[in-house]
């Protein structure tokens, strides 16, 4: 076989990978709405109902679920999402969401400042944007190096 | 790719090249995403598929979803063992390492 019919076929398998990385990788409006179920969450703690919390917690859980379904089907492919870095980047971001939270906790319940929790749901919006964001850097860097 | 490098004309065929390439990177795909990853008709597709299923290079599953039958394919550990030595072996063609006498360039017997 000649080299310039290999560097073909290697190029064919770069577009492949690049075509799938392309259709993995979540459409830019979906992780925007991820972060603003987060936020609306936390910013629904500012009524102190905890009836109207209990049921924004479920419906979160629901809708998360099911932007994650749809996001499966309109892939068309099973993957392993998690490997150890983007494990590492789900981690640090579930922990600084947490923090986030303590802080609202701290500052709205013990400190009794209004406004406490809608300032955290607002910083978690874009918080869970360049979290995803990032997520979606190392896996598309994965599925074209693999 | 650290695999040995052993051309396969199975494997090289450019269509199922692009197919094992997708089902290399993945834990499996459905037959439409590979459809339209390849531009091609549901019959070209399927009988690619049934030539790499047929020497045990891939998996196919079907599942019923709402009603509907959905084929999905999964690259063997004998489907990546062969796409990844195909590999090695194109690579070393292009840098122009040459390959051992009676491995490289000897197709893979199924």
């Amino acid at each position: 076989m000649a080299p310039g019919e290999a560097a073909t076929a290697l190029t064919a398998i770069g577009v492949s990978r690049s075509w799938l990385s392309d259709r993995v990788i979540a459409p830019c409006w979906f992780h925007p709405a991820f972060g603003l179920l987060a936020g609306a969450v936390i910013a629904e703690a500012e009524i102190r109902s905890a009836m109207l919390f209990a049921w924004s917690v479920v419906t979160y859980t629901i809708a998360c679920g099911a932007l994650m379904w749809w996001n499966q089907q309109r892939v068309g492919v099973a993957i392993q999402y998690f490997d150890c870095r983007t494990r590492a980047v789900f981690a640090t971001h579930v922990l600084a969401l947490t923090g986030l939270i303590t802080v609202a906790c701290w500052l709205g319940l013990d400190q009794k400042i209004h406004g406490a929790f809608l300032v955290a749901g607002i910083l978690a919006v874009p918080l869970t944007v360049v979290f995803g964001r990032w997520t979606d850097r190392l896996l598309r860097v994965r599925l074209q190096a693999s | 790719m650290s695999a040995a490098a052993r051309f396969d004309e199975i494997v090289h065929a450019p269509n199922r090249l692009q197919i094992c390439a997708i089902l290399s990177a993945v834990d499996s795909a459905d037959f439409a995403t590979i459809r339209e990853a390849l531009r091609v008709a549901d019959s070209v597709l399927s009988k690619h598929v049934r030539v790499l299923h047929e020497v045990g290079y891939v998996d196919v599953h079907k599942t019923t979803c709402a009603g509907r039958i959905r084929t999905s394919v999964s690259l063997t550990s004998a489907g990546q063992t062969a796409y990844a030595g195909h590999v090695a072996a194109l690579q070393a063609i292009v840098n122009n390492e040459g390959l051992q006498p009676g491995v490289g360039l000897q197709p893979a017997q199924p």
